[in-house]
């Protein structure tokens, strides 16, 4: 194993990235090692040659190694003399899983230690924490005191704290038990559950009560951020099951016509939202993270007017027989499946995810918010508000209300009722559309992705009473989070059955669901 | 254009002369080879795929002047995700159509629909999926590898210094007997290392399943627990497989904290994905496009080129395993047929002994006389940046398949 | 309840005879007659058995839907208790010849067939059970929807659900029936080799003669004074129950009887095609049964048999010939029928006028 003592020796360096398994982990370990012993331009040579390592731009041959500007390119620079030479005979080396951890951390410290920027240096520091203990205290040492982003400088002194679990000082070791308590997580639980087995843990009561301390609250914080997960995991699927039957609720409602095209209506939104995001891709390149903002008016619109054109071409004309228009719509439902599998294709769409619905953010212990669950729960917030404001608040609505009443009593009146069905299923393509959007980020978007949801949109739009836009979220809320609570004790198969018969059962005891909207016929 | 407007005849049997009117100069009747691919429903967009590589393979054979002189026509087929369907077909194309050989057939139960179909009409059935294995029929050749010679060897290498010294085993599967077969044969070889049954979990989802996120939240905090290091095998098929990867992605676990190895996992189903956070996670096949070669470039460009000639609704830079496996099966049927001079079944099964093709993963395969199975490859492939898989290791020759493992 | 009991009054609402009827089940005779006289191709005599067994199923669905009017989304769960149970009959026959344990018992790791297969390798026993349990699960569900009166669509929602769940715990190999693959692979049917031609032709006559039989029998009951309140509980139940009916026995006992002729198509099925499978659970397929019996015309028996003939006729012969087309045959088809055809296919024949109920609506 080549020693990384400074200064680096370059030609060994770029030898052993391009050696074998061992002799890659042994150069990254190495420089892991070193780190904090290196000069910076010495560092940053490293981090290039690692960079391209990873990005599978560093090209080996018998005598050297490239740097190849992009992967396959047909020439390079040498790594050690920066002469140009062609890489026709040269081997990309593929990092294994193994190697790959070394050098991410290798990468890490480079990072921590030479990046211009706070952000980059932390996004370094990152990595180092998921391998806290593999970190010389020297690496965090050098980074602390060259640190001038105060934040940052905090960061890295606590992790330099929790750090020295294993040092011989009593005092810095309790420190350090607290630091670890500090940031709780399964990890930090498993890395004190295992220093029970320390002698100091029987011979020093300070360490003992301090571990036991640490120890506590650390399961209590794993604990209490499970249970956010769980209240967070409820409230996703929730709002998933929310979006899907919030348009279905006001059509059975208005119309008792079960619309089994619903799924394929959020399908469509999510080709629509495909189209978008073409549209920007090809116009305003710049943009394009705002399509997914600017697909919500356009998946609305494009869907309802879908959703106007069944209506005027089929339903209406079935408004007398809903069983045939259940078989309607289902014969429209395989139409559009089979017309966008024709036209577009059944692979699964290609999204380029912007931030704001990627990945996600550690909140608490070891709850992860991720982003795009939050997006579609933002979604559905939103979602209800509006259509509530619709219903409640608009012409539009308050005729849907009196139609969705007594449609007989509110055509003697004078209202329309065919001009509102017409409208009010639009309405409720047009969120099946806004779910499509919403669904973008979450689920992989193909020809067939509706068809999973009408089996359990229906049992939550019949649960929470049919007309019912409160019953449906009540509903909603009450089936995502039933699901949730049951899966981690009865598997994923099980809770699905138990609470579907749930749900059957109940239904039998009150057909009318839990909020009956009190009707005439 | 000319398959298309062939395969609307068929059925109509008043039109199946037509073919013979048009081209008098063809001395003999085209012989007739089926596919049982669905272009509609769950799996259309894996075994759509398929019906094409197929005639691609059957247009190279036409081209070299066809098989014993006649020419090769393949009949496509939809049936639709619904497996009894595939019998039906299978029936039809069997009795009615008299084809020569099936090609068909992804998930295990619309094989084993099929069948009886081929036993009891003593067809053959080329299969290009790995599967579970325990099953020799002489109906089906078994293109892919039973488990045992494709899954353990993945596994060793994950456990091994090579891989991660994988220590502890997330199993998540789809609820069916592939998965459930993968797993059992896994714990017993796991228990055969003297490995606890602590080290391991188990958890099966339902088909089309996608709200993974307790399972991935399970998933972490089953890594964070001691033991030593863990590894997700990850058996679920379809759409659940890029749900699951997301959902892992976008909780901030990367491949070098706890790596999935996912058997089923394929370039198409990368499609859709930002692979940049999955960098790393592993598949494991008997082809993989990243294969070293002249014959896998040359296949790759053949390829692209049948899907700009005909139009092929499918991508052009995307070549996965079953793909190859389905080529590679016309070819030995083709080289069968040639060498037993003679389209019958049982004289065509005869001459499976000791046949070898050399197929684009660089792999000779080969068949020896005692089961239908063939010998092939294996490569452990690497998720990267680009939506594809490197060759992480591959096997140093294609290792004899095991029908039948010892370990369940 | 039922002390107020009028005849009706009036000339009966439809004739007794019923021609179409009549002349399906002749025709059902004669081809049967003519299997056995000159057989055709085998795959034409199991594609001919497989078509009875679907008309079976779309008739019991059509003297609950066509004459009750309730429309149950769930048919195909009955459906699959038939299959299954014949299934579990063809795989402990075999086992009990032959001395090979099915595969997925194998798998299982089960060393004998588990207890509740007891006495399955005799066929009448497991054809009652069958019928017994495809009746036992209808009257469970059938007796707590009618009595909490739930009915409309309500029903259509919550029989879907129904097979839905059913379908999720087939496919839960811990279910033991085989799980997502089912069960396959059926050696032999009576001690003959299952796929030898006289055993597809004797299906083919089974299922043909049952389909026959069930036409008739239906049409006895759908002819009679049954059948009179049948129709009046679909137009107006509560009318019929202020008249003192109980309605909940009348469909109660009907519906049971529906379920137990789907389970018969189930039975007559499952050795015909050679597998069963959770996927005969998908609310997809029991959306196709009720979509047969739409285009070929609800509320006639034999539009009943027409719809599910013509449908899955098209379904074998345009999937391998024409598969990219035919999705958009059928859901072109479907729209015509419920757009310009109401009562099916049988209105282009104009066998009678449009009915009252129809244009009313419920």
């Amino acid at each position: 194993m080549p020693a990384f003592a400074a200064p680096l020796d370059r030609a060994i360096l770029a030898g052993a990235l391009c050696g074998d398994g061992a002799a890659q982990v042994g150069a990254a370990e190495g420089l892991v090692r070193a780190g904090g012993d290196l000069p910076a331009d010495d560092l940053a040579y490293a981090g290039r040659l690692l960079g391209a390592l990873v990005e599978r731009r560093l090209a080996c041959l018998p005598d050297g190694a490239l740097l190849l500007a992009g992967q396959n390119a047909p020439e390079g620079q040498d790594a050690v003399t920066d002469a140009r030479r062609p890489a026709a005979e040269a081997r990309a080396p593929v990092l294994g899983l193994r190697q790959r951890a070394a050098v991410e951390t290798a990468r890490g410290v480079v990072a921590l230690l030479t990046e211009g920027t706070p952000a980059a240096r932390a996004a370094g520091l990152a990595v180092l924490e998921r391998r806290i203990t593999i970190v010389p205290a020297a690496v965090l040492d050098r980074a602390r005191d060259a640190e001038s982003d105060a934040a940052l400088k905090g960061t890295i002194a606590s992790l330099a704290e929790a750090a020295a679990l294993s040092s011989p000082d009593p005092v810095r070791r309790r420190a350090a038990i607290a630091a670890v308590a500090a940031s709780p997580s399964g990890a930090a639980a498993a890395r004190l559950d295992a220093l029970k087995s320390d002698p100091a843990y029987r011979a020093d009561p300070a360490f003992r009560v301090a571990l036991d301390a640490g120890l506590a609250q650390v399961r209590r914080a794993v604990a209490i951020g499970d249970g956010l997960a769980i209240v967070y995991n409820g409230l996703s699927f929730a709002s998933i099951l929310f979006m899907a039957a919030a348009g279905l609720a006001i059509i059975f409602g208005l119309m008792g016509v079960i619309n089994l095209a619903q799924g394929e209506f959020i399908m469509l939104g999510a080709y629509t939202t495909y189209g978008v995001q073409e549209a920007f891709r090809r116009f305003v390149p710049g943009l394009l993270d705002l399509y997914l903002v600017a697909a919500v008016p356009v998946a609305f619109l494009a869907v309802a007017l879908v959703g106007i054109g069944v209506e005027a071409l089929v339903l209406r004309h079935l408004y007398r027989r809903p069983l045939m228009s259940l078989l309607a719509t289902w014969a429209v439902s395989l139409f559009l499946v089979n017309l966008v599998r024709v036209t577009v294709g059944t692979q699964n769409l290609q999204f380029s995810m912007p931030a704001y619905v990627s990945g996600g953010v550690p909140v608490y212990a070891d709850f992860v918010m991720t982003w795009n669950r939050l997006f579609a729960i933002g979604f559905a917030v939103a979602t209800l508000f509006l259509t509530l404001l619709i219903l409640r608040r608009t012409p539009l609505g308050l005729d849907i209300r009196a139609v969705t009443q007594n449609r007989d009593m509110a055509a003697c009146l004078g209202l329309p009722t065919r001009r509102i069905d017409r409208l009010a299923f639009g309405l409720g393509s047009g969120l099946a559309g806004l779910a499509g959007v919403a669904l973008c980020p979450i689920y992989s978007v193909n020809p067939g992705m509706g068809s999973g949801f009408i089996v359990d949109s229906f049992m939550v739009v019949v649960l929470g009473g049919v007309g019912s836009l409160i019953g449906t979220l009540v509903a909603a809320v009450a089936v995502g989070g039933a699901n949730v609570l049951i899966e981690p004790i009865s598997g994923a198969v099980a809770a699905k059955v138990i609470v579907l018969v749930g749900i059957i059962l109940f239904l039998q005891r009150r057909p009318k669901g839990l909020f009956a909207v009190r009707r005439r016929r | 254009m000319t398959h298309l407007t062939r395969r609307s005849f068929v059925g109509a049997a008043a039109l199946l002369a037509a073919p013979a009117l048009i081209r008098p100069s063809l001395a003999a009747d085209p012989v007739k080879l089926g596919c049982l691919f669905s272009s509609s429903g769950t799996m259309a967009n894996l075994e759509g795929r398929l019906n094409h590589v197929v005639r691609m393979a059957a247009d190279e054979i036409n081209g070299r002047g066809g098989v014993n002189g006649r020419q090769i026509e393949v009949l496509t087929s939809d049936p639709a995700s619904d497996w009894p369907l595939y019998a039906q077909v299978g029936r039809q194309m069997l009795q009615q159509e008299k084809v020569a050989a099936l090609f068909g057939c992804w998930t295990s139960v619309s094989r084993k629909s099929v069948l009886p179909v081929v036993e009891q009409n003593d067809g053959l059935l080329f299969y290009p999926l790995h599967f579970e294995g325990d099953e020799n029929s002489k109906n089906v050749v078994y293109m892919n590898s039973p488990p045992a010679s494709s899954v353990l060897p993945a596994v060793d290498y994950l456990m091994g210094p090579e891989g991660v010294g994988a220590k502890r085993f997330f199993m998540i599967g789809s609820d069916y007997v592939w998965p459930r077969t993968i797993n059992k044969q896994l714990k017993g070889y796991w228990k055969s290392k003297g490995i606890p049954e602590t080290a391991w979990r188990e958890e099966y989802v339902p088909f089309g399943f996608s709200n993974f996120q307790t399972l991935v939240n399970q998933v972490r905090s089953f890594a964070s627990q001691p033991g030593g290091q863990a590894i997700v095998v990850l058996t679920v098929v379809g759409s659940s497989i890029p749900d699951f990867l997301r959902e892992f992605a976008n909780q901030g676990v990367t491949a070098t904290d706890v790596p999935i190895l996912g058997l089923d996992m394929v370039e198409a189903d990368l499609e859709g994905l930002d692979t940049a956070k999955l960098v790393g996670h592993l598949n494991c096949w008997a082809y993989l496009q990243a294969a070293k070669g002249e014959r896998n470039k040359k296949f790759l460009g053949d390829w692209a080129a049948y899907v700009k000639a005909k139009n092929v609704p499918f991508s052009a830079d995307t070549v996965i395993d079953p793909m190859v496996s389905a080529y590679d099966s016309v070819h030995l049927w083709a080289l069968a047929a040639a060498k037993a001079g003679s389209f019958a079944v049982p004289e065509v099964r005869q001459a499976f002994a000791n046949l070898s093709f050399d197929d684009p993963s660089g792999y000779t395969l080969t068949m020896t006389g005692e089961n239908n199975y063939v010998s092939r490859g294996v490569f452990i492939g690497s998720v990267n940046e680009k939506r594809g898989f490197d060759v992480l290791w591959q096997s140093a020759d294609a290792p004899k398949p095991v029908p039948f493992s010892p370990y369940g | 309840m039922q002390t107020i009991r009028a005849r009706p009054a009036g000339p009966a609402p439809r004739a007794v005879r019923d021609p179409l009827v009549a002349g399906l089940v002749v025709l059902c005779l004669v081809a049967a007659a003519a299997l056995l006289a000159a057989p055709p191709t085998p795959y034409l005599v199991n594609a001919l058995g497989q078509l009875a067994a679907f008309a079976i199923l779309a008739v019991s669905l059509d003297l609950v839907w066509g004459y009750l009017g309730i429309l149950s989304l769930g048919h195909g769960l009955f459906f699959a208790i038939g299959g299954y149970v014949c299934a579990m009959h063809l795989l402990a026959h075999g086992a009990s010849v032959t001395g090979v344990l099915p595969d997925f018992v194998q798998f299982m790791g089960w060393k004998t067939l588990p207890t509740y297969w007891a006495g399955l390798d005799l066929a009448a026993y497991a054809f009652v059970l069958a019928l017994a349990l495809a009746g036992l699960v209808a009257f469970v569900f059938g007796l707590a929807s009618f009595r909490s009166r739930v009915n409309g669509v309500y029903f259509s929602i919550i029989s879907q659900a129904l097979v839905y769940v059913a379908m999720l715990l087939m496919y839960r190999n811990d279910t033991g029936l085989g799980g997502n693959n089912g069960m396959t692979g059926f050696p032999l049917l009576f001690g003959w080799p299952m796929g030898s031609p006289r055993v597809g032709t004797g299906l083919a006559v089974a299922a043909l003669l049952t389909l026959a039989a069930v036409l008739a029998g239906t049409r006895l009951l759908v002819g009679g004074a049954v059948g009179r309140r049948m129709l009046a509980c679909r137009d107006d139940e509560i009318r019929l129950r202020t008249l003192g009916y109980s309605t909940t026995r009348l469909k109660l006992g009907i519906w049971c009887l529906s379920a137990m002729i789907a389970a018969l198509a189930g039975i007559l099925y499952v050795p015909q095609v050679g597998i069963i499978n959770p996927r005969v659970l998908a609310p997809d397929l029991s959306i196709e049964i009720a979509v047969w019996v739409a285009v070929g015309g609800l509320g006639r028996l034999g539009g009943a048999v027409i719809g599910a003939v013509l449908v899955n006729g098209l379904k074998f012969w345009l999937s391998a010939a024409m598969p990219e087309a035919w999705p958009f045959i059928l859901s072109g088809l479907v729209l015509l029928v419920v757009l310009v055809l109401p009562n099916g296919l049988l209105d282009l024949a104009a066998l009678r006028p449009r009915p009252i109920w129809l244009r009313r609506g419920r």
